[in-house]
């Protein structure tokens, strides 16, 4: 988290958990980026990255995806897994936040 | 009979469990630690369970169609019996878990994101514009130079 802040990046994490869920998550993992809940993922949507019915009881969920988005709201790398098990990994994520100018 | 007493040794059906046992140990380490090799898992892992198919499959053969040669009659059995359950969770866990959507629509890189405004954890609205203007808490915290923006499945 210090070394994404060092870096001059802010990560937010989105998904359609509803605000508690995200603080459970938050306090369990010791998150302090902001967790922001679109529950009818209409956000997700915008960005075309429904996964429908691919939830818990076959409620529409996000497919996993990151995007480095600078203050032009330029979208400057991002990550699309294809395999749901093969996370993002920080380190990843990290080495393209350093390379921002 | 003395061929029954001189019959080889099947060891076809341990290598199938073995190959099993490997198919799921890349399905743990994939949900337990994060690699930098971690694409190859799921792979490795469809690797291991077709590997384990055809030993097991090998072995079987051996023990009932060329039982004059090999033993292990109740072995290959007993082993395809118990690799069958992984062999099978690996095979469903890949098409599951690469049954992903693929837009083209999603935002690409020079592309300008959508902007969106959302509660955070504490029920608090947060928009892309509040998040990409300096902290408001840290007073002397310059304005971030990008927000890195992670959808993810959810938590349950």
């Amino acid at each position: 988290m210090a070394e994404f802040q060092a870096a001059g990046v802010s990560p937010v994490a989105i998904s359609v958990d509803l605000p508690e869920a995200s603080r459970d998550l938050a306090v369990k993992a010791g998150y302090t980026f902001p967790m922001l809940s679109d529950p009818d993922a209409e956000v997700i949507r915008r960005y075309h990255l429904l996964h429908p019915a691919a939830g818990p009881d076959g409620h529409d969920i996000a497919r996993p995806a990151e995007f480095l988005v600078d203050s032009s709201k330029i979208v400057r790398w991002t990550n699309f897994t294809e395999d749901i098990r093969v996370r993002a990994r920080a380190d990843e994520m990290l080495a393209a936040a350093r390379q921002l100018h | 009979m003395p061929q029954t007493t001189e019959r080889r040794r099947n060891v076809a059906p341990w290598w199938g469990l073995l190959f099993a046992i490997g198919a799921i140990v890349c399905n743990l380490v994939l949900f337990l630690v994060s690699l930098s090799w971690q694409g190859m898992l799921p792979w490795l892992s469809l690797l291991c369970a077709i590997l384990a198919l055809i030993f097991l499959v090998v072995g079987l053969l051996r023990a009932f169609a060329q039982a004059h040669i090999y033993r292990g009659r109740v072995l290959s059995v007993v082993l395809t019996v118990v690799s069958v359950l992984p062999i099978g969770l690996t095979a469903f866990a890949f098409v599951t878990a690469r049954r992903l959507p693929n837009s083209v629509a999603v935002p690409q890189v020079g592309q300008r994101v959508p902007d969106f405004t959302l509660s955070d954890s504490s029920g608090k609205q947060v928009s892309l514009d509040q998040l990409l203007a300096p902290a408001s808490t840290g007073s002397q915290a310059p304005a971030p130079k990008a927000v890195l923006l992670i959808f993810y499945r959810g938590y349950w």
